[in-house]
Formats: structure tokens, sequence, C-alpha cells
């Protein structure tokens, strides 16, 4: 499944991330590491609002600033670091070497240009090219991402199509430059069914073509099986589990992603049950005292959660930020 | 053949090829303009001045700036030669001193005088612009002007230079405008502040004042007038050009070129302007004919167009001395004027509604 080739392509190390609101300081991000590696999928699964899209926008430096601030860390991509570039190199590494899919396909095209003007202002942008190349290039990554026709359909507007053949727009125009990561903020959210099942396979394929590492923000665990090698679960803004998809669904270590895997609807077992779900609501990421942020709805709650926030417990190669699991070190 | 025909069928059999025919925006929008009657007739009339205007130094009609001191203040008149009413007018006279002085008839004296100006209005010549021509033989359909300069001519002419303010007026605020307000906009944060505090200080200042003190400082040409206009019609542009990119600037589709590597510029004028374009085009055409007005309220108070050049300010504040002896010289500019502000602004409203896909008076 894995590429034998494992050299990091992208590592994250403690970012966190904060806004500064009326209210107070919003920790979005507080303290994430993650490294991808060429060719892998890497899959950040967590509820609305608990810092996948912030962690994903602060590694490409998007955070909107004011209000955001990244506070510290470093996201080395292939070494080197992101965070110490000038502002001009950072615009040649966004496109270039890492693009962003996003989650709603019907905006994210300029409506008042034709795609292929898109297009080719990607090409040109990163790989210097003149424009009739710039052209071929886009009509090239229109089929590949299967757009019929793609000589003619290169030169409408977006709004002569569909979702799901904007999305394959996007992801054309995000591998057009043959990026190192590709980051896919929820890319099938807006998308019914069908479109999103080949969406993913779009994403997939082409990674594997490309040989592309991918990170998919998403809060749906069935498209994180099918397609991810790694997980990273968040929860307020810090990723609480790290493992193999296989040994994630087998034998999910944190009460949290027990309790993300149970309240998936299931085929096997009996109907006319009720739906597990987490009781309760996220905190409020404004002031967190330094405990569980995940002790209030845990159903294994122990003193030690309300006094400490968990450290990084390994456990059969996996991290998870548990007290449960601090003898077992 | 066969694989062609085959693959035909199955694009059109897949969802996801059926080809939507598009309608861009300005397709549309002309469509939309296309049924508003009044709009296609201030358009109409717009581009009939324009090509007047354009055509001017072809056009078959006399210099605007000739003068024939005889000639001046001769009525309009479509089928008589300026001689003939030299001599109309003439007879008048001397028949109404006659009449004063208790005669019915012209004596020797004044026929002879008539007869002389006959003959003279029938040979006498002149060398106008290179060629030799009979200069009594010249027809003014417009009438003459204070110095018997042709008013047909200095009508068109004006036109030239009222429309030539107003447009370039309009595309030097828009162009103006939709820097700063863009910037504005899109910079947010400490540059919006300041650019906004600038723009509320300025609205505070009568322009028209501002303008006067610009003219007088810089001295009065035409030059000169276009920067002054300029400078102080830009304020709304910016306003209007600012709030739109605001309102755009946190869309997807701009985090989206951020993502692949845009620098601002880029994405502020062309990803973002574009999409403010259908405002800033109604915004234009309803601008041209306030800075035509506001050069003929200019011009009325002297600080306009210098002579011998003409707007149709400068022709209407020359047509008000006399309005009562020569009313045609106040009356024709004026007609000109009002039938170019109307279609303008027709075609502004009727731009409007075309290009606003939320208008209620859909059509």
């Amino acid at each position: 499944m894995q590429t034998m080739n494992n050299d990091l392509v992208l590592q994250v190390t403690d970012l966190r991330t904060y806004f500064n609101t009326d209210d107070g300081v919003v920790k979005a991000v507080d303290g994430v590491s993650f490294a991808l590696r060429t060719g892998e999928t890497l899959g950040l699964v967590g509820e609305s609002g608990c810092g996948k899209s912030v962690s994903c926008l602060s590694v490409m430096k998007l955070i909107p600033s004011p209000p955001g601030r990244i506070m510290s860390g470093q996201a080395l991509l292939r070494g080197k670091n992101i965070f110490d570039l000038s502002a001009d190199r950072i615009r040649q590494i966004r496109g270039g070497k890492i693009s962003m899919i996003f989650q709603d396909p019907m905006t994210s095209l300029n409506p008042f240009l034709r795609i292929s003007t898109q297009m080719i202002e990607t090409i040109q942008l990163h790989q210097g090219t003149d424009k009739m190349q710039a052209k071929d290039k886009a009509i090239d990554m229109l089929r590949l991402v299967g757009i019929p026709n793609p000589g003619k359909r290169v030169d409408d507007y977006p709004h002569q199509f569909s979702g799901g053949m904007r999305q394959r727009v996007m992801i054309g125009m995000a591998l057009s430059c043959n990026p190192e990561v590709l980051i896919a903020d929820e890319p099938s959210t807006a998308l019914d069914v069908t479109i999103q099942a080949q969406i993913l396979e779009i994403i997939k394929n082409l990674s594997v073509e490309f040989g592309t590492a991918v990170i998919l923000i998403t809060h749906d665990l069935g498209v994180v099986a099918g397609m991810c090698d790694n997980i990273c679960v968040m929860y307020a803004g810090r990723i609480v589990e790290k493992a193999k998809v296989d040994d994630l669904y087998q034998d999910p270590k944190h009460p949290y992603t027990q309790g993300l895997i149970k309240s998936v609807p299931r085929l096997d077992k009996p109907g006319k049950q009720r739906l597990y779900s987490i009781e309760g609501q996220p905190p409020n990421l404004i002031d967190l005292p330094d405990v569980c942020t995940f002790y209030p709805r845990c159903e294994y709650a122990m003193d030690i959660c309300r006094q400490k926030y968990p450290p990084e417990f390994v456990t059969d190669g996996r991290a998870v930020r548990c007290w449960l699991y601090k003898e077992e070190k | 053949m066969d694989t062609a025909i085959k693959e035909s069928k199955d694009t059109y059999l897949s969802e996801l090829n059926q080809p939507i025919k598009g309608v861009s925006l300005w397709k549309d929008a002309w469509r939309r303009l296309k049924k508003n009657k009044m709009a296609m007739f201030g358009l109409v009339v717009v581009i009939i001045y324009a090509i007047l205007s354009i055509t001017a130094p072809i056009l078959p009609i006399y210099s605007y700036k000739y003068q024939v001191i005889e000639h001046q203040y001769l009525p309009p008149s479509l089928t008589k030669k300026a001689g003939e009413l030299m001599i109309e007018r003439e007879e008048t006279l001397l028949l109404a001193m006659a009449e004063k002085m208790g005669r019915n008839e012209l004596n020797d004296q004044e026929r002879e005088k008539l007869s002389e100006l006959k003959a003279r209005t029938a040979t006498e010549t002149r060398k106008i612009s290179g060629k030799v021509v009979k200069v009594h033989d010249r027809r003014y359909i417009l009438g003459t002007d204070s110095l018997g300069r042709d008013l047909l001519a200095r009508i068109i002419y004006g036109g030239q230079v009222s429309i030539a303010i107003g447009v370039i007026g309009t595309i030097t605020s828009v162009f103006i405008g939709i820097i700063i307000g863009a910037l504005a906009g899109y910079l947010g944060g400490r540059v919006d502040y300041i650019i906004t505090r600038i723009i509320d200080v300025m609205y505070g200042l009568p322009y028209m004042m501002l303008v006067i003190i610009l003219m007088a400082l810089f001295g009065r040409n035409i030059l000169n007038l276009f920067f002054a206009l300029a400078i102080v019609s830009w304020l709304t542009v910016a306003r209007v050009v600012r709030g739109q990119i605001i309102s755009l600037k946190n869309s997807e589709f701009v985090e989206a070129a951020r993502s692949i590597g845009s620098s601002t510029g880029r994405i502020v004028f062309r990803h973002l302007v574009p999409n403010t374009l259908g405002v800033i085009v109604v915004f234009s055409t309803l601008s041209i004919p306030s800075f035509i007005m506001l050069e003929s309220f200019l011009s009325f108070l002297g600080l306009g167009v210098q002579a011998p050049f003409a707007s149709w300010g400068s022709l209407v504040s020359d047509g008000v001395e006399g309005m009562n002896l020569y009313p045609w010289r106040l009356f024709f500019p004026a007609i000109v004027m009002v039938v170019f502000l109307f279609a303008m602004n027709f075609l502004g409203d009727g731009l409007r509604d075309a290009l606003d896909p939320k208008s209620k008076n859909k059509l």
C-alpha cells in the first residue's frame, strides 16, 4: 500500500495557529505534528471546527492575518521550513509544490474567467512556459481528470460545468504543476454520492500516477477508509490519535476515535438500533485549561484527565494522547 | 466512422457530458438591453453623436473658428445664403430707419447702398483654408454667433470637446477609483482606513470650489480641466469598488487563487476587478452626463474651455447674452446638449437594468 520510498516530503512539527478575537485567543491549532511521505495519503479526520482546515492552511501560510497568527512550529517541505521563506518564495510553493482543492467547487473557480485562463495562469506562474504550451498542458490535465472533449471545454466558463466537473477542473488545476503535496480540503463534501466516489477515485489515481502525497481533510470516515494510508484524528486543535488505517478501524485506541467509529451507521448490524453518538459538545477553544479536552465527553474519564493534558503515548507503534495508555508506555 | 457515431452517442448519453450552452454576462445583458426601447433609443442617439464628433474634420461643415465679421448674428436658415440674409437684414434695418424719419420708401442713397451690398455679396471672394471661395455664398443652417462663425460647426466641434471631457473624465476617474478602491478593499486594515478617511475628507470639500481653485492655479486649458475633474471625481468609484471587493475578497475563488500562488496584484486586478465591471460600466455611463454638466457649468462660469475652442457649455454661455435678439444661439446648443444627456441617462438606466441579474425591472 505504502510506497517503499520512505523519504519525508512534508514534516509539520508543533504547529500552533491562534486567532485573536474579541472574546479572547482562539487556539484553533495547538501543537499539531505530522509527517507525510512521498506517495502517501494522510487523512485528517475530526469534527467541524477541530482545526483540520486551519492546520493545512497554515502549512501554506494562507491564514488570514490578522486575526490569525502562526505562533510556533515548523513546516519542513523537503527539509526547508516554509515559515521562514519570503512572501515571494511562498508564492512559488503555493500551487507549485503544495496545491489545494477546496470544498465547494461551485465557488472556488472565478466565475468571470474562462477555465483556460485560470489553468494557464497556474501553469505559467510556476513553469514559465509560454501560453500555447500552457494551454496544451491544461488540455492534457482536463483529459486526465476525465473531462470529455477537453480541447473545446477548456475555453468554457465555470458556469457551463456541473459541480462534479468543476471539482475535476480544480483537481486538474491543482495537479497541473506536479506538486509534491496535494491538500484536499473535503473535496467531496459538496458533491452527491455518485460523483463523490468518482472524484475520490480521480484523486487517488492521479496521486499514484504523479507520486503526489495527499492530505485528505474529511469528516467522512468511509472516505478515509477507502483512500488513506495513515490517519490523524483531530480533536479541539490537537491530534489525538495517529495510526495506520487498518489498525485504526480494527482497534481504535482513543475514546474519541472509538466514539467516532461507533457512530458510523453499519449495514452489518441488525437494524432498529439507535445510532451511537458522542454525548456533549466540542469545547470552546478559547482559554482551554491544561486538561484533556475530551474528558467531559469521555466515558473513561479519570482524575488525571482533569488535571493535565496527556502527552503522546506510543502503543503498538501508534501515538495516542490519552491517559488510558500511560501504563503501556 | 462507426466508432465516431458511437462515441458521439456516448457523449450525449452520459449525464456529465451534456454540453451546457453558455450565455455570457454581456450577451445576456445585450439581450435584455435590446428589449428596452428607451435604452436602445439612447444608444442610437449616442452612437450618432459619437460618429458626428469623430468625423467632424471630414464632415462638409465650415471651420469652427473662421470668422466672417460681416456675418455675425445671422439667423438660421435652410434655404438662404449668407449674402441674401445680409441683404434682407440691411433692408429691414434701412426701412426701419426710414420709417423713423417719416418716409415709407427708401431714398436713392439708401437704395444705392443696398445694391452695392448686393453686388458685393454676389462677387466678393476670400481665401479660406487655401481655397478661394465666394464668402457670401456660405449657408448657415443654424445661424452664426457674435463673430460670424458657423454655429453648426461650433456645436459639432463643441460636442467633440464635451463628449471627450465626459469620456476621458469618466475613464480617468474610474481608473483612479478602481485602483484605489480595489487596494483599499483587498488590503484592508490600516491601508483601508487611511484611504477611506481621505475619501471622506475629500467628500467633505466642496468639490466645485476645488475645481475652480485648481483651474485658477494651473491655468485654464482643456488638459487642466480634465485633470481637475478627474481628481475630484474618483471618490464615488473608489467607494463602490471598495465595497464590491470587500464582499468578494473572502470568496473561495480568491482563496483558490492565493493557493495557486497568485500575487496580490494579480488577484486584485485579474480576479476581483473583472467581477465588479458590471457596476463600473453602469456607473460610467451615468457619470458621462454628469461630467458634461460639470464642464458646462464651469464653461458657463467662464472657467472651462477657452475660445476659439467651444464646448456645449461655453456655447450656451455665449448664447445667453442677447438671448432675446438671437435666441438660436442659446436654443440650438441647449437642445443638442439636452438630447445627448437624455440619451446617455436612458442608456445608463437601461444598462443598469440589463447588467443587474437581480434587477426588479427584469425584462
